[in-house]
């Protein structure tokens, strides 16, 4: 018997990082190894699952930066070489592996995925964003958008220009991609404060996630907890919640799936294993080592020796934890069936990186949990929140509370003593925006273009990944870098833009390199 | 006639010296969050750090090239204050005051200027509209005097702040040179609120409309919220199992590998251990195997273009570790 829901969602997202003022970048890296093995991995299992015509829904959030750098041309030339280094790397591994077969399988496997990585990517014409949105025309994907650059909201009420930007111009351009409106969002860190529903329902979007105390805390109590979508008052906007026992059972430590013995050990690369002057040529042209994605061990166990990673055992291992997933899932809607006395809604929100990317059997997994829903029971459906507002239309109506998904459930990942010192200019930079539409109504010609790029930086600045990485403390060069570059980029064409005397050759420059968004209209910041 | 012209194998024996990466031990870890509330906030901390490094990987090598080296202004000539919420017990508030204003205050107030103190004035403005003096409560705050932002713990969940900056003068009056916008603390807990408002979008409503519903069952939700699940999650957006650190210890890797390599007639076809081996233009070749203890027997063995000879060369490598 039907009991409740199931509303998986990865959220994919990446920051736009695309220099094509440098021949090799490394941060570009991020882009490359999470085609070849988190997008290009979940294509080729809904692929299959589509071609063995099971019903599926996931929801996934492709973020505004990542659409932009899918679907540039320069990042998938370097993709091209990207991953045909690789494959030329894997040949070579297979033959330098002949005396040790438990290596050479593993080299023969690598070899495989890259190259099945490249026809995938050529035939979805090099840009898979054409393989999602056919999985969204299909019925299976509700892909949903997410704010423009990744700006994390809540630490910039203060301008809510900025916030408006953000929707709106990630609304545009998914509205310019996927041939329709956005129905819904994913707040960027999952970061809420209260109000900002009516910047999403200005920009015709029904519906966000928070986290769990999201509406835990929300005014007034919400009598079915997460387990049903709330309407926030005043807007009406769909806001769901995260459900944290689902999202336990993937990461806890006593029950948590990707740290068990028999997964790919991340840390094992033969980027840092293999002689220096062998693998020169597949790492970084200054020679410094970095992963290159071929490892060859399983966790194997607490200690630092590991043992060859073998990959039937993993997979096996995979299906046992989708059924265990399943399984929990099926007693949790069965309690809250009978404690509620309505069908529940669970959402499991994830990082869609972690699949693939660090949880390497990932995208096995959920693909062995579609495939179980589908076929081994009757309780559990997995939907998407407008199919589930269609099938239950009254909800109860109440104001979330201000939250995230971050470190202790609210702003201070990005709001510390490493990363602080960022919010004035970015406040300073909002104002001065919104200052500038004011002024410029309506104009054309190099002025537009001026204001249009003004917007671009602006926008880049704000990604929350900068202040994730200076809040995390290490390697936070490059993330300070950005900040300050766009920064200053937007600073200079505000005096510029304020003197009418805007430098076209600088101007050029910097569209050339800052190209996010080619449509942007600079009016949506008011 | 076709010879082989150089053979030679060359058994390599190099130490691999790892660069220290992260420690390899890895732990899933997601503090249960009913239990114990203390630690796990360190735990989710060092969870997000790892995942960042893990979804971020190579920022750790990132070259500043030509990146510009410019550095943004640290003052913008403006008066501005802007307070913000970090969580419900803690906000963060900055400021500028341009030269001008302090000029002015010091104009006003000449000697009493230099003997005042710069504070933090904290008002709870909770259910009112802020006028200056009709706050429901207020604390002063001293601050170093050449502060520009401060964390300000305010303790209390669920209410409405907000800050000036001033002197606090020798008389106890208060100057304010600042003040910031309106803030409001979420609460921590399940609201007391318990009043139900429910609706059905206008538009699915007319689509509903006749068929029919019942009012849900009333059940409290208290049962379904468990203190501190809430300020648990320690999954931010990059967030994945945690890799505990490894104790501090010595270490050392070594591995062998073997460079087999020789050079025949360019146009030669050549078979190391029976399987081809693509020649270079000079008709050189170099394969590099990993080795393994044990005994390798290699054959080499080439073959002229027209089959009519055939040269064999067969190293015997033994590698033993001790």
């Amino acid at each position: 018997m039907h009991k409740g829901y199931l509303c998986l969602v990865l959220h994919g997202h990446l920051p736009y990082v695309r220099h094509p003022e440098h021949e090799n970048f490394l941060e570009e890296d991020w882009l490359y190894e999470a085609i070849t093995e988190t997008y290009i991995p979940l294509i080729l299992a809904f692929e299959r699952l589509v071609n063995d015509k099971i019903d599926f829904r996931i929801t996934m959030t492709l973020s505004p930066s990542l659409i932009s750098m899918l679907s540039d041309q320069l990042l998938e030339d370097r993709y091209l070489k990207h991953i045909n280094q690789l494959i030329e790397l894997a040949r070579k591994e297979k033959e330098r592996t002949r005396w040790q077969p438990e290596f050479q399988n593993l080299a023969s496997m690598y070899l495989n995925e890259f190259s099945l990585a490249r026809d995938t990517f050529l035939r979805y014409n090099r840009n898979l964003v054409n393989a999602f949105k056919k999985f969204q025309d299909l019925g299976k994907l509700e892909i949903i958008t997410c704010g423009a650059t990744h700006g994390y909201f809540p630490l910039m009420d203060v301008c809510k220009e900025s916030v408006r930007a953000q929707v709106k111009v990630a609304a545009a351009h998914y509205e310019s991609v996927f041939g329709r409106r956005p129905r819904g969002i994913w707040l960027p860190e999952c970061g809420y404060h209260p109000g900002h529903d009516e910047i999403l329902k200005e920009a015709g979007i029904r519906y966000f996630f928070t986290d769990s105390h999201g509406i835990l805390h929300g005014k007034p109590r919400p009598k079915y907890g997460v387990f049903a979508p709330v309407y926030c008052k005043g807007t009406g906007v769909a806001c769901v919640a995260r459900d944290l026992e689902s999202s336990k059972q993937v990461w806890s430590s006593i029950e948590g799936y990707p740290g068990d013995y028999n997964y790919r050990e991340f840390y094992r690369d033969i980027g840092f294993d293999l002689e220096y002057d062998y693998i020169k040529p597949y790492i970084h042209p200054d020679g410094v080592r970095i992963n290159t994605g071929i490892k060859y061990y399983r966790i194997t166990g607490p200690g630092n020796n590991k043992e060859p990673y073998m990959p039937q055992i993993a997979r096996n291992t995979a299906a046992d934890h989708a059924g265990n997933f399943m399984f929990n899932r099926q007693k949790q809607v069965s309690y809250l069936y009978e404690f509620l006395g309505k069908k529940p809604l669970i959402v499991s929100p994830y990082d869609a990186e972690l699949f693939g990317h660090w949880w390497y059997e990932g995208p096995s997994w959920l693909e062995f949990l579609i495939r179980k829903i589908a076929f081994d029971q009757d309780e559990l459906s997995l939907t998407t929140v407008p199919e589930y507002l269609e099938e239950n239309p009254r909800n109860q109506v109440v104001t979330p509370s201000m939250s995230s998904w971050g470190w202790k459930g609210y702003s201070e990942m990005w709001l510390q003593g490493s990363n602080d010192w960022i919010y004035k200019h970015l406040h300073v930079a909002s104002s001065r925006m919104t200052e500038l539409v004011k002024k410029h109504p309506d104009v054309n010609g190099v002025m537009k273009r001026a204001l249009n790029q003004a917007l671009r930086e602006l926008l880049l600045a704000q990604s929350s990944d900068w202040g994730f990485i200076l809040g995390t403390g290490t390697h936070t060069e490059y993330a300070i870098r950005r900040t300050k570059d766009h920064l200053l980029r937007f600073n200079r064409l505000y005096e510029d833009i304020k003197g009418d005397s805007i430098d076209q050759n600088w101007l050029g420059d910097i569209e050339y390199k800052d190209n996010i968004f080619p449509n942007i209209d600079y009016k949506v910041h008011q | 006639m076709a010879k082989i012209k150089s053979k030679k194998t060359v058994v390599k024996t190099k130490k691999i010296i790892k660069k220290k990466i992260a420690p390899k031990k890895r732990r899933l870890k997601v503090s249960n969050p009913i239990l114990d509330i203390a630690p796990k906030k360190d735990i989710a901390r060092e969870q997000e750090v790892a995942i960042g490094t893990a979804k971020f990987s190579h920022a750790k090598v990132m070259f500043t090239q030509d990146l510009s080296r410019q550095e943004l202004p640290s003052l913008y000539d403006r008066d501005m204050m802007a307070l913000v919420v970090r969580d419900p017990w803690w906000l963060y508030t900055y400021w500028e005051v341009k030269d001008s204003t302090w000029d002015k205050f010091k104009a006003e107030l000449k000697d009493e200027f230099y003997k005042a103190r710069k504070i933090l004035r904290v008002y709870d403005v909770s259910n009112i509209i802020f006028n200056g003096s009709n706050a429901n409560n207020f604390f002063d705050l001293g601050i170093r005097e050449d502060a520009s932002n401060w964390y300000i713990d305010i303790g209390a969940p669920g209410k409405s702040w907000c800050v000036e900056f001033g002197l606090l003068l020798r008389d106890g009056r208060f100057i304010t040179i600042l003040r910031s916008n309106v803030v409001e603390t979420p609460i921590d807990g399940p609201s007391w609120i318990t009043d139900e408002e429910w609706m059905i979008p206008d538009e699915m409503f007319s689509r509903l409309y006749g068929m029919g519903f019942g009012l849900g069952k009333s059940s409290p939700t208290g049962g379904v919220w468990r203190k501190g699940i809430v300020s648990s999650p320690g999954i931010a957006s990059m967030a994945s199992p945690v890799k505990k650190k490894a104790p501090r210890s010595f270490w050392l890797e070594v591995n062998c590998e073997l460079i087999v390599y020789g050079a025949t007639e360019p146009d030669a076809k050549v078979t190391v251990q029976n399987k081809p081996v693509a020649l270079r233009r000079d008709g050189t070749f170099t394969l590099r195997f990993a080795l393994p203890d044990g005994k390798q027997v290699i054959p080499v063995k080439a073959r002229s273009k027209d089959n009519l000879d055939e040269r064999s060369i067969t190293p015997i490598v033994n590698r033993e570790t001790k």
